[in-house]
């Protein structure tokens, strides 16, 4: 769900995904980018990213 | 007003089932909504008109909106402190609205959000309705019956030391102008008597027209110097409290070639609410607790908004936005009463020990609490930034989860768990 996320939301999940990429999970994507970080906001905005954000009874 | 028996097509012949079905469609608040109507039918725009504009109201009103988990408290904070710094420090007194002096910037800003009970100058503003707002005469009736009268505004009073005897010599003009309504002035002057008499316990004899004299029972010198002292404190007319009151011709919402409008010093909105000739719904005063006992409480919070925003505009600092002010409100009556931030409101009641103890006095309140054997669940921000643990605010707030697969290329944004 593209552009559904709040700032909050989307910086948890990159930030989440940046760990994971520094840990050395596979990068989903192909890419330039050596640091984690950007890596993983690469990844969100190509829509790949696993995550889920629950927000409570909806 | 319920959402269902709202009927736009009544109030504006401009609005057809097409443009209601296309401006009902938006996520706008009712307010709005009507506003929205407004317009298009003093425009006379037609539907596909009605549409673009409810579409860029829509988007407006969704931009503007604040995210979840935003820390809405901490920016209300700072965008009020900030402002706060730059007012002038010693604005104590300045001369308001028609000559009355009120208490302005930084003063009174401290005196709203610390809720005290009576204001440094308490001030009304009194609208009047009907042939009162556009008559002077008729205004002026309405002023003398708010306006405290005493003797010493009536005539002179002499004392005699040799019989006894106060005199109180009055002045036939003042009586008239002061008491409009009635015109015979034996009337006047039996009445100003008879409030003497019942007030100082003394029989009073009237001499001529607009002389009256009086003295104490036994002869005694500091009685009868006693009397005189309790004579000025006599209020014959008008309300104890309000020593002065101004009177202004103003342009306003409700007649555009002016209407008389009185500015009183001192307050006591409870008695001038009932005054013939006094417009109950325009009136008001700058003190939140009396307007909490007289109109409620939703007046209460409605007057914290205008009050502050207010000071911060005299001050030309009204670039502030008025929703963090009203948050200010909603959090200072809440409760169904007015609680002051500060150690005797907001932060001293708060649930959280811990909270409690980060703002003031934490020793105390430590032990109080570990002599009572209290718990603190720790859902506040302060508790847990003390303790260490992420607070539920901004990023600390998102509850992730994560599947197998991409979350959102099938757009519900299942993502399996």
């Amino acid at each position: 769900m593209a552009g559904q996320d709040n700032r909050y939301e989307k910086a948890r999940i990159i930030g989440a995904r940046a760990l994971q990429v520094a840990y050395g999970a596979p990068v989903l994507i192909d890419t330039d980018q050596t640091q984690p970080i950007l890596i993983a906001a690469e990844e969100y905005d190509a829509g790949v990213l696993p995550f889920t954000v629950r927000r409570g009874e909806q | 007003m319920s959402e269902i028996d709202y009927d736009p097509q009544q109030k504006f012949d401009g609005v057809d089932d097409d443009i209601e079905a296309v401006v009902e469609d938006t996520e706008l608040p009712r307010r709005l909504k009507t506003k929205v109507y407004r317009t298009v039918d003093e425009r006379g725009a037609g539907v596909e008109d009605a549409d673009q504009i409810a579409k860029a109201v829509e988007n407006r009103y969704l931009d503007t909106r604040v995210d979840p988990l935003d820390p809405v408290g901490t920016v209300s904070a700072q965008s009020i402190g900030e402002p706060g710094t730059q007012m002038t420090m010693n604005t104590f007194h300045y001369a308001g609205v028609a000559e009355i002096d009120v208490t302005q910037g930084l003063p009174r800003l401290i005196e709203l959000v610390d809720a005290r009970k009576e204001p440094d100058t308490p001030m009304m503003t009194v609208h009047l309705e009907d042939e009162f707002a556009e008559n002077r005469e008729r205004a002026h009736e309405v002023v003398w019956k708010i306006e405290a009268t005493r003797i010493l505004a009536l005539g002179d009073i002499s004392t005699d030391v040799a019989d006894m005897l106060v005199r109180v010599d009055l002045n036939p003009d003042t009586l008239q102008e002061r008491w409009p309504t009635v015109d015979n002035l034996a009337e006047i002057v039996g009445e100003i008597s008879e409030t003497i008499e019942s007030k100082l316990g003394v029989d009073v004899v009237q001499l001529d027209e607009t002389v009256i004299e009086f003295g104490p029972d036994e002869p005694s010198y500091r009685e009868l110097l006693q009397l005189v002292e309790d004579l000025r404190e006599i209020v014959f007319k008008g309300i104890e409290d309000i020593d002065r009151v101004v009177i202004r011709r103003e342009d306003t919402e409700e007649s555009e070639d002016g209407e008389f409008v009185l500015y009183t010093e001192g307050s006591e909105l409870g008695n001038v609410l009932g005054i013939e000739g006094v417009d109950a719904s325009r009136t008001t005063c700058n003190n939140i607790h009396e307007i909490h006992r007289n109109l409620g409480i939703e007046a209460a919070r409605e007057s914290i908004i205008e009050e502050t925003m207010n000071t911060l505009e005299e001050q030309g600092l009204d670039d502030v936005n008025i929703r963090h002010l009203m948050l200010v409100a909603d959090i200072m009556t809440n409760g169904g009463g007015i609680q002051s931030i500060g150690r005797h409101g907001i932060s001293g009641s708060k649930e959280s020990v811990l909270a409690r103890a980060a703002f003031e006095v934490t020793v105390n309140h430590l032990l109080d609490a570990a002599i009572h054997g209290e718990i603190d669940d720790l859902n506040g921000v302060t508790e847990n930034v003390i303790v260490g643990k992420p607070i539920k605010l901004g990023t600390g707030d998102v509850n992730l989860r994560m599947g197998s697969e991409p979350a959102r290329t099938d757009g519900t944004g299942e993502g399996a768990d």
